[in-house]
């Protein structure tokens, strides 16, 4: 009930911060207060106190009033650390559900060098993301840094980039600022791939025009021929190309159609996402071995072609579709 | 990296099982750095206990900080939980065994000691380091209980920095900061917040001890309850006022009637001289016996805070209800032996006045059992005075002499053989102090006040006589201060009493018998400069003078800001900011006020802060705003040289002077000699230009 109840409460906290890629860390957005060493560090400071009253020690005092000031400014230093920052969220790359995906926070800091500050995720009751821990950096003076975050997505679409905060406690571990911080992004991952992956569907007895062509274009035997513009990168043979300085194109198998269509209807698997695991594991299975894929899903359909633009076409039509 | 160091480690650690491979310092990895800088810091801040803790915990502070020192450098795992409880264990037995109890102060700072040093055992989370901190702040205020010297004070404030520098570095979790920038910061909180610790110790209401508190370990100087060989010396050279005293009537008794009577001693173990709780308890208990003759003399006293629960009164002033001291917010009683006691130490400046009759005499008059107590000596200690002193007895001028013609044959013998000087070096070095009074009274025959009075007392009691020594302060400045004698520290001076049947305790002086002039004019001997002292006087004798000024000057100062600064002083100040009468709670209100101006001067600041931004970047938004005012909308990621082309596109040649403004902008902020801020006068020639480029634009 309780438990409900502060959720509630810290989602509402959480959503009155606006989504934005880009958070200037001013006095109203860092928020401050001691830490847990902090308290005990007031319990000691009172300790001494009694200690130099009871033995009337007045240097027990200028200690205790000494360490009391460094406390107090302590709070200030470690405000500082936090403000003037500027947080930036390049735009996420997708990944596959269920790996890790990377997030890259850039810190600016327009004056001073600032030491200690973690970037982590907010915590929250959200299981549907795992997370990685905080990281910490020094933000050099007048100049840039980034954190390097990653979380796994548990399954495919579209997510709300999670909230992530600012946190520092240097430089007395006294006091804990920080800052919540709900970036604009949002993250795509794709469907997980299928393990092991299962034979490339054969190509239909119909292909089509450019099938064809493409078939016409690959020789009787398997061997090399002269790089062709076209010719996918992967197919390059590099070593020789090393050895030579002649660039040649490794002939595909002929086992293997050079094109081929990846459809919902072959993915013979009962549930929607075992399907878009299995397509997503083709895409890449046909993509490795550099033959033209195209992909057809009820209602979408794109065009045969191949390279990682059409990877990245057909694995976001894949996370995408509903 | 890491395997690298491990490895190599191994390695070094086959050719000596000692001492690990050292890589240099700037080659430590960081864990290990860090971590012998906190040893070193913990060793600073523990070796000023050293000399009053049993001898084992030392050793084993030692032996335990090398040893966590060499696991550091050998990157080596520390020792599990099960051998650091084993060790505590041991620990507490033998401080058990040093202190019979695990509690009080001496027991309770070798425990803390132990505890800090086991501690540097299990430093693996952060959690282990702040409980290191804190206990090592807590170590540093256990060493002014023993002294609060300028020395030790610069000793602690080296100790303090070197806490929070440690502090600093174990939240910089990034790479290898160097130790200056965390000392550097660490230095920065303290001096920023020295004015909050000036304003508090000014200001924080001095209050007595909230419960009582063993009270041996106040003792600032002198008269502390215990007297050892060497105890005055120090004393004997400190100038400062102990007290200050003004006579009714103005008549000024002689110097030599001028005694203030202090901690009575008559317990010795063979080195040391400390009050006697009587051992025979079934012995009624009479009081102090005063009798007094002759006309009362009324004085008034100013004592200066002495730390010790006792005031050093004019012998004798008598407990009853006309004699006895008044004074404000203490309560003095006087003692079976005529010492008056406070309840608390005297931390503050004492005001009282009392009555005292120099012509005296106390104590029982005829033989009991508890003056058995007053011939006790220790077996096997300087054997050969007493020895000296049954042949005395057993001379046949002196036979079947009373006491009292036996003390005058004493203080005969000290007259005629006996030098008195403040440097005799010290006795009893060879014998652990088993024979100083031995060599003093045979051998050497010279000494001060302590040597003859304790060697007096032990002749007496060999003799079979009750004796006991008495310490205190004898003698008063000649010349008035603003018509008070001053008292110093520097006479604080150590008698006997003996006890004659018929008459009681009766006082005897036997530094009197040597130096009359150090009694009857009150005039301290200076004691002989040591060899490198002297040597310096012989060469530059201003010099000399000039440091030894310099050096009292400050200690002076230190004395009465630092050390002695209490409700008076603080009563005082609030005098001077013209309060009339002060109270504890105008202190109490004056802290308040000023913590809560300074806070909401902070918070006025903050306000006034919230808005700060990168220079630049205000400096952009004002660019846009004037640039929409001319119908060029400016998006936040462009820079002033695209914003200048733009304008040149928008605005063709009207735009011209815009845009030559925005490249100089531009050059300014990313050109070869780039400024941290803008310059606030382009705003001016910006503006200008942005006027010319409204008045001009095509419509």
């Amino acid at each position: 009930m309780i438990a409900a109840l502060r959720r509630r409460i810290r989602h509402w906290w959480v959503a009155r911060h606006p989504r934005t890629d880009t958070w200037i860390l001013t006095q109203r957005n860092i928020y401050i207060v001691p830490t847990p060493a902090g308290f005990v560090f007031a319990a000691v400071l009172m300790v001494m106190l009694l200690a130099a009253i009871n033995y009337q020690l007045n240097l027990g005092y200028v200690l205790t009033f000494l360490l009391a000031g460094a406390g107090f400014v302590s709070m200030h230093l470690t405000h500082n650390t936090l403000r003037g920052l500027t947080l930036h969220l390049k735009p996420p790359q997708p990944g596959f559900s269920g790996e890790p995906l990377t997030i890259e926070v850039v810190l600016t800091s327009p004056t001073r060098l600032q030491h200690g500050v973690g970037i982590g995720f907010e915590d929250s009751d959200d299981p549907k993301l795992a997370r990685s821990h905080d990281v910490f950096v020094d933000v050099p003076a007048g100049g840039q840094t980034s954190a390097h975050l990653s979380l796994v997505p548990a399954h495919r679409g579209v997510h709300e980039m999670p909230t992530l905060r600012a946190e520092t406690r240097y430089p007395f571990g006294l006091f804990r600022a920080w800052t919540v911080w709900r970036p604009a992004a949002k993250l795509l991952a794709w469907p997980a791939p299928e393990r092991p992956v299962a034979p490339l569907p054969a190509a239909p007895a119909a292909a089509g025009d450019a099938a064809q062509r493409r078939a016409s274009d690959s020789g009787e035997f398997e061997g090399v021929r002269a790089y062709r513009r076209g010719d996918a990168l992967k197919r390059v043979v590099w070593k020789k190309a090393a050895r030579t300085g002649e660039l040649v194109s490794r002939e595909a198998s002929s086992a293997l159609p050079q094109e081929l269509w990846l459809d919902w209807q072959q993915a013979h698997l009962p549930g929607t996402e075992p399907r878009l695991s299995r397509l997503a594991a083709w895409v890449l299975a046909a993509e490795a071995a550099g033959v033209a894929h195209g992909l057809r899903l009820p209602g979408i359909e794109i065009a045969p072609a191949s390279g990682s633009a059409q990877q990245r076409r057909s694995l976001d039509a894949l996370a995408l579709w509903t | 990296m890491n395997r690298w160091v491990v490895s190599k480690a191994n390695t070094a650690a086959t050719k000596s099982p000692w001492l690990p491979h050292w890589p240099g310092w700037s080659h430590l990895p960081r864990d290990a750095r860090d971590a012998l800088f906190l040893l070193a810091v913990i060793g600073w801040t523990l070796a000023p206990h050293f000399s009053h803790l049993p001898w084992w915990c030392p050793l084993l502070t030692v032996v335990v900080i090398l040893w966590r020192a060499r696991l550091a450098v050998a990157n080596a795992a520390l020792p599990g939980r099960w051998p650091l409880i084993g060790v505590l264990l041991l620990a507490m037995a033998l401080t058990w065994w040093s202190h019979r109890t695990l509690l009080g102060k001496d027991a309770g700072i070798t425990m803390l000691v132990v505890l800090m040093v086991l501690k540097t055992l299990e430093l693996r989370a952060r959690r282990d380091a702040l409980v290191v901190f804190f206990l090592g702040f807590f170590i540093v205020l256990t060493n002014f209980l023993y002294s609060q010297s300028i020395a030790v004070a610069l000793t602690m404030l080296v100790s303090v920095w070197g806490l929070l520098t440690a502090l600093v570095l174990a939240h910089m979790p990034v790479g290898r900061p160097p130790l200056a920038r965390a000392g550097a910061v660490a230095a920065r909180a303290a001096l920023l917040g020295a004015p909050i610790m000036v304003v508090l110790f000014m200001l924080f209401p001095r209050m007595a001890p909230l419960w009582a508190v063993p009270q041996d370990t106040l003792a600032k100087t002198g008269l502390s309850g215990s007297l050892r060989m060497g105890g005055i010396a120090e004393l004997a050279v400190d100038e400062s006022i102990a007290f200050r005293v003004r006579f009714d009537g103005g008549a000024r008794p002689p110097s030599a009637a001028l005694y203030w009577r202090g901690p009575v001693l008559a317990r010795f173990d063979g080195i040391e001289w400390s009050r006697l709780e009587p051992s025979y308890s079934s012995a009624p208990r009479r009081g102090a016996q005063l009798r007094v003759n002759g006309p009362p003399l009324g004085y008034e006293m100013t004592l200066e805070p002495n730390r010790l629960p006792l005031l050093p009164l004019l012998e004798a002033t008598p407990a009853s209800d006309a004699d006895a001291p008044r004074l404000d917010g203490q309560r003095a009683f006087m003692r079976g032996d005529l010492q008056w006691s406070t309840e608390r130490p005297v931390t503050d400046r004492l005001r009282l006045t009392a009555r005292a009759y120099l012509d005296h005499r106390h104590g029982p008059l005829t033989d009991e059992l508890s003056l058995r107590d007053y011939t006790a000596l220790p077996p096997g200690y300087n054997p050969r005075t007493v020895a000296w002193a049954e042949a005395l007895r057993d001379e046949p001028r002196l036979a079947g002499a009373k006491p009292a013609q036996l003390v005058d044959a004493v203080m005969l013998h000290i007259r005629r053989g006996f030098t008195y000087t403040l440097t005799p070096g010290t006795y009893g070095d060879d014998s652990e102090g088993r024979f100083s009074i031995d060599e003093f009274w045979l051998d050497r025959r010279q000494g001060f006040c302590e040597h003859f009075s304790t060697a007096f007392v032990v002749v007496m009691r060999a003799l079979d006589i009750p004796a006991r020594v008495v310490t205190g302060y004898q003698g008063a400045d000649n010349e008035l201060q603003d018509s008070f004698h001053v008292i110093r520290n520097s006479y604080a001076h150590a008698w006997a009493e003996v006890w004659i049947e018929g008459r009681g305790w009766v006082r005897v002086d036997p530094t009197a018998a040597v130096a009359p002039e150090r009694v009857v004019s009150s005039r301290t001997l200076r004691p002989q400069p040591g060899v490198v002292v002297g040597a310096i006087t012989a060469l530059n004798p201003a010099l000399m003078l000039n440091w030894r000024k310099t050096w009292e000057t400050l200690n002076n100062h230190w004395n009465q800001w630092v050390l002695n600064y209490s409700r008076s002083q603080q009563f005082d100040l609030l005098k001077d900011l013209g309060v009339r009468s002060p109270s504890w709670e105008d202190l109490a209100y004056l802290l308040i006020g000023l913590l809560s101006g300074a806070s909401l001067i902070g918070a006025a600041w903050a306000w006034w802060d919230r808005h700060r931004r990168d220079p630049w970047q205000r400096l952009h938004d004002r660019i846009a705003r004037r640039l929409s005012a001319l119908g060029l909308v400016a998006e936040a990621h462009e820079p002033p040289r695209r914003l200048a082309s733009r304008a040149r596109g928008q605005f063709g040649a009207a735009g011209e002077g815009l845009a030559a403004q925005l490249e100089a902008l531009d050059r300014q902020r990313y050109g070869r000699h780039a400024s941290a801020r803008p310059d606030p006068a382009w705003w001016r020639g910006f503006a200008a230009a942005a006027s010319a480029a409204t008045a001009t634009r095509p419509r």
